[in-house]
Order: C-alpha cells, then structure tokens, then sequence
C-alpha cells in the first residue's frame, strides 16, 4: 500500500467510538457513556442520528483542563454514578477516547474503586470498551466492544432474576454475531433466515429491533429493544454460533474458547456463493433439509443473474467502505462479471491476508476522487458525494453515513433476496 | 500555550443569579446527559463558514471523520471549506509526535486545493502530546505565499461558547484588517457577526439591505470569503446577530477600529424590522433612517397579509422552546407573531442577557427548562403535552418518539427562516409539520380496542 500524501482529505473513516457507540445501541436497557471531551459524543450522536433518524442515547464524561492535568479517573467515577443515578439503566457501557487513552486512564480501577465506595451499584453491570481514536475505524471500535460486552455479560447470572429457562430449551438456539456492516433490516433478515431451520437465536448486538426505527411506545433516554441482558446469560448454551463479517471473527473464537460452542466465520452474506456457503453450514448443522422459501428466492436470484448479466457484466466500479462490508459487495460484483477498479478500505481491517479478487488500499475520499474518473459507478457512503459530483460519476450511497437518501438502515442487502435486492439497487444507479 | 483563554474576559459578567435567572452556561456534570459539544467544535462553527480556505483538524478521526461537512452552512461560490482535512493522528503520532507530519500535511494541502489561507485546529490529543502547532504554522507559513493561521481550540478547554471566543479571537488578532490598500471606513456598510448562512438564512436578508442601499461587508462567518474579512475592520458598523460569544471581537474592533456594535436579530417580522431601523439609525444617516421606516412598514404589511393564513390555523397552539443562544428569545417573538403560546423554553448556551430577554417576551405562567438533557426533555413534554415542539436537530428524533410535530431551527435545516421571506417560509414550514396528517395515525390505537370498532 502507498502512502499518497500526509493528510486524509474527506474521510470515509469514522471514529472508533462511533462504532462502539453503534455496538452498546444493540443492547437492551443501556446507557453508553464516552469517557473524553463533551464534543466527542455530541459529533456521534449527530452523526448515528442522522444517519438512523433515530435519537442516539449517549452520555459523555465531560472532561475539562484541570482532567487533562490531574486524570479523568474521578470524573469517570461521577460519571457512571450518575448516569446510573439519573437515568436507571440495566447495563452502562463505556468507551474511552483519544484524550483519555493518551494520558492513559485506567478504567478498570475507577469502575473497582466506584463499587468500593458505592455498594448499590455493585451488581450493576458495566462494560469497558478500550477504543482510542487514532487505531483504526468505525469497525474496529464495534468489533472491540463486541468483544468486551461478551467478556463481561456472557454467562454471568443475574443474582436478582430467575433464567426461566424452560421456554427457552423447547428449541436449540445458536448465537449469531453480526458485524457493523449489515444494517438493523439485514440482522432482521439474518435471524429470519436462521429461524426458518429451527433456531432460535441470540443476536449480539441486535441492531434489528433497537435501531430499525420503530415507533417506541415509551421514548426513553436509554436503548430499548437490542440484546436482552439475560440472553447474555444464556449464550453458553448455545449449539452453535455464527460471526459475520471478518472483524467479528474473534469474537467468535471467544465464545468457542470460553464455552466450547463450535463457531463459524462467514466473511459475507452478500452474493450467490457467499449465501450458499452460509444456507449449506446452517442445513448440515441443523440436520434439515434447506426451506422451499430459500429455494425460491434462489431460483429467482438466478434468473436475475440470466436476465441482467450484460449490464452487470464489465462495470467499472470505485469502492470505497469499511472492510467489511468493501469486502461484500465487492466480491459480489466480482461474481457477477463486474470489473472493481478502484477498491478503498477506511482502515487496515482486521490484517486477514483474504483471498480477495482484487487489491485493495486504504484510502480517502479525496484519492477516490483522483481515481474514479474513468468508472461507471462509485459505492461510498454519502460523503462520497463531493466526489461523485465533481467526476459526474453515479453514485450508489451504502456503509455509515447514509443522511441524503432515505431508508438505507432499513435495506436488506444480503441472502439470495437481498442479494437480488443489492444488483437491482445498482443496476438503477447506473442509469 | 494557554495563556489565550485568560485573554478571553471570560469574568466580564456579573453574577445574575440575584436576577432570578437559572444556572446558565455551568459545566456539564460527567454523565449527565447535557453535554454541549466542545471548544474544538464552536471554534469550528464560527470558522468553518470561511470558504475560500481551507480548514485543517490537526486531530485524530473523531474530531473531523464525525463532523466535517455536516453543517448546512452555504456557499455562493468555493466549496473548498466543505472540504473534510485532516491529519488523522495515529497510534505513531501519538508517540513520536505529529509536527512533521502536520507540516507536510500544509505543504500538500497549499499545492493540492491552492486555498486563500489554512486554518489549522489544534485538538485534546495534539495538544495532549505536545504539539506546538503555532510553531509549525508559523514555518510553514515561511515556505508558502498564504496565511497559515493555528486555532488553539482543544475540546477540553470547555464548550462550544468558549470555542466561539477562540476563533473571534484568531480573527481579530490574524484576519480582520491584514488587507493591503485602503483601510478608510466604507460608507452605510455593515458587518454580520455570528451569522453563518445556515441553509441560507444570510441570502434571505440581503435582499432587504440592498433595497435600503446598506452594504454588507462580510458575515462574520457565513458565505464569507477570506479578502472581505480581512477588509471587515472598513465597515461602518458591526451587528451581532446570533452569538454573544463574539461579543469579544466586537469590543476589541470598537476599540481599534472604531466600529460602534449593536446587537439585532433577523428571525421573526418585528426583530427584522426593528433591527433593520437599529442599523439605520445606527450609520446615522437621516435619510436612510426615514427610508428604512417606510421600507419596513410595507414589508410588514405584506408579509403578515401573506402569512395570514398560516396564522389562523396555527394560533393558540401550545409550544415547547428547546434551543439556545439568542435563538431563544428571537424564536419567542417569531412564534408570538403566529399566535403560538409558549409553555416553556430552554436555555442551553444562552446567557443571562438573553434569559433575561426571553422572561419579558413570554407569558409569565411559562416554564424555563433547567435540565437540558434527554431526560429533561422527556419529562416537561410528558407534563405540559404541547401542539408542538420547536428545537435543535439533536432532539428531533426522540421528539418523533413522543408522537409530538417537532420543527428543527438549527443547523441541520434545509429552509432559511431569516428575514421577512423567512418569516413566510417559517410559517409554511411549521403549518406543514403541525397539521401533518401523520400525528393522527400516530396517535390512533391499533388494533383497536374492543367495542371501538364500530363507532
């Protein structure tokens, strides 16, 4: 990879933070609380809301000179007295940021020392995500505090309820653990598909009930609807478990270490092979036959892949996304005969060396705009625009943020119907 | 490196407790839920709107990948200030620190966007490390023909007021009267300070102003190009429109320059007018003055003819006032012109001057909310159930959750609302929020309860 120049001119990168703010909004009765400067978390809530139309409950520590002199360790100590105080919350989340990752607070002692001093709040569980912002994106923040709320809540038992587990054994269940590449409609879509071979599942984070933007009965300043806290008790139980996308890979390993639950990495949902390969894991483990419904839809993806292959085949794209989710649509033009051109990572990803059918780089939106001259079609998130109006190139608007086009949180992009739904979304682009 | 903020008269306020009023501007407690962003984040605000510049985050991602281009101020000409830049502090930098870099980073973005200037913010983690980025603007200014101008604004040093003071500051100290050539006073021209063009706002009053045969120099900053900054100190008057928190570059600009200030707003028919005679009458030209009565007069007339409509299907609606600064008492009167009861109003980022004027504008059985948090906001529009809410962008999707219509006033607009075609657009806007046929389906049961069914 060649370093072009020193700066990064309009990002496609977004902060650590935000996708661990993006993480713990997956949780049910949460309260996420930034442990850095007041703007830290103003710019994320602004920039999660526009993007969701949702109201992104996130708190922050506040932190002023004299902590950037003496530590934010007390003020982190307030903090979360506070926000447990003021707003009840099931579960406080917090994630650390440039400022206190560089003078180095230790969060795990403030957390010891707070419960010393304040017994009440003993069984409240808290969660510590490390998530500087100056080691890499969006993704890696999420995936790091995936794997935080794994390692605190999994398997814990709640001292005060009872598991009722009984309804609960009537049916296997396999954790699914979606990457912040799929949007709150995809992770409906995903547990769908795994319930129709008889599932039940558990979906750490669950985006698909918390942010698909539904009409919430009570508005309340904390998440509602995500992972339920004693789902986190019950993962161990679970026959298998999936992780999507390559950063959640460790995740995955976590709770096949911790509690011997066969795992597998399914690097992508997008694409005709990516989905086989996902429908053939799910009938060999489950033992049934694959639903007529998948049938269908695959039949009719392929009739797709008949009646469109000349358009779809010898586009030039530019990509420009996360990894993951560069990843997934990109091999799914591979697939179907189009040409990738230009391939920008936001960040280094995970380091997996990937077989993948084209070179990719890390880059900015400046430099996708120095090459992207000459494609038919750039896939970048909506600051992509700039560039895809200075080049007169098609712009098909995916990863986060989407704020200029209207129900992108909701698309489902992966399956044989979501895969059918993606060519169809970038087909009408073209044009 | 600091030794700026004490330059700020931060103290120049007496304690207007004794006054009746709440605790205005007080720190965010930790946790609290009523953060009101960063110094990097108003010094930006204010700055940002410069837009032959370029405008370069000396940070990690979370100070620009978050932010840049999300404001809706607009350009009539260079879209380079919408350009995101920035030098990306990595775990390296953090290290062995991110002078050399930042410097190249100038260099490149000199030759790369050939800007009229570089604005270079300095944030808590450049700071943090030991980054001397006045050093590094002042070398690299060496090297090119352009002002390298360094923005001191770590988000730790407090809020976005403090941000706001920061860069009137760099202005006043880097900008305003560096033009060469004449610095003789322009006659029946003004500044406007605090006025960023939000979705336009800036273009709905200069209509007006050139009709009187005022000149505007610059908006300090909105739409504003870097050569009519620097000639702003030619100006015959400076009017603060939004933000008390360049009361500071008014004063020192009163001081060196002679410019006399006055304070004025542009949201509503009457602050437009009477802020339109306050500028005549200010220039002290009796000619301008009698000509702006009789220009303000018609305009009146006109408007309220055109909004009349709007105003019968809007009076006697309860609203809840959730927004800061001088938006607050401007948008009282605004909504006191359509007929609209205020139940109560926040305060976040106002100061005392301006609570002081909200109380006197609005109904003494109305509420000032204290607590600016979502939990505050949950709990005052559960009591006082309004007709509708009028706030910042921040709120408006917990605002939908409360099933009430919500009209968003701040920066993530679309629709300017300065000025009398603002005022009419203002009013359209809000008569198409309140009287949604959505709120019905909203707020209707379903399924519906038993024996319902056939009424």
């Amino acid at each position: 990879m060649t370093k072009l120049r020193h700066y990064n001119g309009n990002p496609q990168k977004n902060s650590p933070a935000l996708g661990a703010t993006l993480a713990f909004l997956g949780v049910n009765g949460l309260l996420a609380l930034l442990h850095g400067s007041q703007g830290c978390s103003s710019f994320i809530r602004l920039q999660l809301s526009r993007h969701y139309k949702e109201p992104i409950p996130l708190n922050s520590t506040a932190l002023l000179e004299e902590s950037v002199i003496f530590g934010g360790w007390d003020h982190l100590k307030k903090g979360i007295a506070v926000a447990a105080d003021k707003y009840k919350p099931q579960i406080i989340g917090v994630m650390s940021s440039g400022l206190t990752e560089t003078y180095g607070d230790d969060m795990v002692s403030a957390l010891a020392s707070l419960r010393l001093e304040r017994p009440d709040l003993e069984d409240l569980p808290v969660v510590l995500a490390s998530t500087p912002d100056y080691i890499g994106s969006m993704q890696e923040g999420y995936q790091r505090t995936v794997e935080a709320l794994l390692m605190t809540l999994a398997g814990k038992t709640n001292k005060t309820k009872s598991l009722g587990l009984a309804d609960f054994n009537d049916a296997p269940s396999v954790a699914l653990l979606p990457g912040c590449h799929l949007t709150p409609g995809d992770v409906d879509e995903l547990k769908e598909i795994v319930k129709s071979f008889g599932y039940r599942v558990i979906t750490v984070p669950d985006l698909s009930i918390s942010l698909d933007g539904h009409a919430e009965l009570e508005a309340a300043p904390v998440v509602q609807g995500g992972t339920l806290i004693e789902e986190f008790q019950r993962l161990p139980e679970c026959k298998a478990c999936f992780s999507f996308g390559l950063s959640m890979e460790k995740a995955g390993e976590f709770l096949k270490k911790t509690y011997q639950i066969p795992h597998f990495n399914i690097p992508s949902l997008t694409g005709l092979t990516a989905t086989d390969t996902f429908i053939l894991t799910l009938a060999k483990i489950s033992g049934k036959t694959i639903p007529e419904r998948l049938l269908r839809q695959r039949s009719r993806l392929l009739d797709t892949l008949a009646d469109y292959h000349d358009q779809l085949g010898g586009q030039k794209i530019a990509i420009a996304l996360e990894m993951d989710l560069l990843y997934s649509l990109g091999s799914c033009l591979v697939e179907v005969g189009s040409e990738i051109s230009v391939a920008l990572s936001a960040s280094q990803g995970s380091g997996n060396t990937l077989s993948l059918p084209f070179p990719v780089e890390v880059g900015d939106l400046e430099i996708l705009e120095e090459r992207a001259a000459d494609c038919d079609l750039i896939i970048a998130n909506s600051n992509g625009r700039q560039a895809a109006g200075m080049l007169k190139v098609p712009h098909l608007r995916a990863g986060l943020p989407v704020f200029d086009r209207a129900g992108y949180p909701q698309k489902r992009w992966i399956g044989y119907e979501g895969t059918q739904q993606f060519l169809f979304d970038m087909l009408n682009s073209l044009s | 490196m600091f030794t700026n903020l004490t330059k700020l008269d931060l103290k120049d306020k007496e304690c207007m407790s004794d006054a009746g009023s709440p605790k205005l501007c007080m720190k965010a407690l930790p946790g609290e839920g009523a953060e009101r962003s960063c110094a990097y984040d108003g010094a930006r605000v204010v700055l940002m709107p410069i837009t032959d510049v370029a405008h370069l985050v000396h940070g990690p991602i979370a100070c620009a990948g978050n932010s840049w281009d999300n404001r809706g101020a607009r350009s009539s000409g260079s879209q380079l200030y919408r350009r995101g830049l920035t030098t990306d502090i990595m775990e390296n930098d953090v290290i062995y620190g991110g002078e050399i870099k930042l410097k190249k980073s100038i260099l490149e973005i000199a030759a790369r966007h050939n800007p009229k200037a570089i604005f270079v913010y300095a944030t808590c983690v450049s700071s943090l490390i030991g980054d001397d980025v006045e050093k590094v603007c002042r070398e690299a200014e060496a090297e090119l023909t352009i002002p390298v101008i360094a923005v001191n604004c770590p988000g730790f040093l407090g809020d976005k007021n403090i941000g706001n003071r920061i860069a009137g500051e760099v202005l006043y100290d880097r900008v305003i009267g560096t033009a060469a050539g004449s610095d003789e006073k322009i006659p029946l021209s003004i500044n406007l300070i605090g006025e960023y063009n939000i979705a336009g706002d800036l273009w709905g009053v200069l209509p007006d102003l050139k009709n009187l045969g005022i000149t505007l120099q610059t908006a300090i900053t909105g739409d504003a190009k870097f050569d009519d900054l620097r000639s702003a100190h030619r100006a015959s008057l400076n009017v603060l429109i939004c933000s008390k928190s360049l009361t500071n570059l008014v004063r020192k600009m009163e001081i060196r320059y002679g410019i006399p200030f006055m304070e004025g707003s542009f949201y509503g028919i009457h602050d437009t007018s009477e802020t339109l005679i306050k500028i005549a009458k200010a220039l002290g030209d009796p000619d301008l003055v009698e000509r702006t009565l009789v220009y303000v007069q018609k305009k009146e007339d006109q408007t309220r003819k055109t909004i009349a409509g709007y105003k019968k299907l809007l009076e006697n609606k309860q609203a809840i006032l959730f927004t800061g600064g001088v938006k607050t008492w401007s948008m009282v009167s605004t909504l006191a012109e359509l007929g609209i009861n205020i139940l109560a109003g926040g305060t976040q980022n106002s100061t005392p001057e301006d609570f002081q004027r909200m109380k006197e504008l609005m109904d003494p059985s109305a509420q000032i909310i204290e607590d600016t948090s979502s939990a505050g906001f949950l709990k005052i529009i559960a009591e006082k159930k309004p007709d509708l809410i009028v706030a910042g962008g921040k709120t408006k999707y917990l605002a939908h959750k409360t099933r009430t219509p919500f009209l968003d006033i701040n920066h993530g607009r679309k629709l300017p609302y300065a000025g009398y075609q603002g005022m009419i657009t203002f009013a359209e806007t809000l008569a198409r929020t309140v009287l949604s046929p959505v709120w019905g389906h909203l707020k209707r049961e379903f399924p519906p309860r038993e024996g319902e069914l056939d009424d």
